[in-house]
């Protein structure tokens, strides 16, 4: 299940990090490549939102675009599975200091 | 003359136990800090700070008891009365300097760490309270120069108020890492305890022992924290 999915409702509101590192997430999960409706709904993000986020990813180099089948993709690059490791690392530590 | 509490054949054995712990402290600081740049976190900081502070405390012990330990030979070697009282002086103030910012920079850092669960109540605090906490530490500090007791009685009492937050943690997380983390703080508090009643000979290096333990604990930890995968960590 993607984090994104099975956060509480009564979690409060993800920062700017916290979507950008479950973007990466679930791309990741899907293989590295995924379709960006897909994503969207995934991600629990508008279009204008994910729009948002996306041309973040694009511009550090974390995701980018790709064409498979003749058909729009985004793919995570290694720079964005190293910041989703590190992002990882420092959610497990907070949540065991409880920061 | 007896200046530490260390059984001559654990004499050394001791610096390297506290090198150890300075070590795995400075790793705890070093991941705060660079967990901090990531996500701007002030608690982050606020940890690494407090890891930091005992780190320097390590580092104080470390270098009043390299000194002494040399010291103690070389008075032994010159022998003569004069000289004698004038080396012990020196030794002895550098003892009491050295130890105090060792148990100031603790009771500090271990304030700093207990405190960071609690951080909303920190904003009523005034800076008043701040001045007044930091003169009531240095006040233990200078106090267990006289009596040894009260620097770990006042270990134990923060220790056990780190321990109580990461409870509430953990019953909130169930995280594995977390009840690590508890295991390593309550040994820490029980050779603290085991100092209290008795500093001398083999309850020393029993504590020692038991300081080393908790921070093999502490060592587990960080690797456990740094291996831990993208799947592993969102389990």
């Amino acid at each position: 299940m993607h984090s994104a999915e099975h956060r509480s409702k009564m979690e409060r509101k993800r920062s700017r990090m916290d979507i950008i590192s479950d973007i990466l997430l679930i791309i990741n999960e899907k293989g590295g490549k995924i379709k960006p409706t897909h994503l969207m709904y995934k991600a629990n993000l508008s279009h204008k939102q994910m729009k948002s986020y996306l041309n973040d990813l694009y511009k550090g180099n974390f995701a980018k675009k790709e064409i498979v089948d003749e058909k729009a993709k985004i793919a995570i690059t290694n720079k964005g599975r190293d910041f989703l490791t590190k992002f990882s690392r420092m959610k497990e530590f907070e949540k065991t200091f409880g920061l | 003359m007896k200046i530490v509490f260390t059984p001559d054949w654990f004499l050394g054995k001791d610096v390297l136990i506290d090198v150890f712990s300075f070590l795995v402290l400075f790793a705890f600081f070093i991941l705060c800090v660079r967990y901090y740049k990531l996500n701007k976190k002030r608690n982050f900081l606020s940890l690494g700070t407090g890891f930091l502070l005992i780190a320097l405390a390590q580092l104080a012990t470390i270098l009043t008891k390299f000194v002494l330990y040399y010291d103690t030979s070389f008075i032994q070697t010159i022998g003569q009365m004069v000289i004698t009282y004038k080396i012990v002086n020196t030794v002895n103030i550098f003892y009491h300097v050295g130890f105090f910012f060792q148990r100031f920079l603790t009771l500090i850092g271990l304030y700093v760490i207990y405190k960071i669960p609690s951080h909303k109540k920190v904003k009523d605090l005034f800076p008043m309270d701040y001045l007044l906490i930091l003169l009531a530490l240095v006040g233990l500090a200078v106090l267990s120069i006289i009596a040894y007791w009260v620097f770990h009685l006042a270990v134990i009492l923060f220790l056990a108020l780190i321990t109580s937050n990461y409870l509430k943690v953990y019953k909130e997380n169930k995280s594995r890492n977390t009840r690590i983390l508890i295991i390593a703080f309550a040994l820490l508090a029980l050779a603290h305890l085991i100092y209290f009643m008795s500093p001398f000979s083999i309850l020393y290096v029993l504590a020692n022992l038991i300081e080393l333990v908790s921070y093999l604990i502490l060592l587990f930890l960080i690797i456990r924290l740094l291996r831990c995968n993208n799947a592993l960590c969102r389990a």
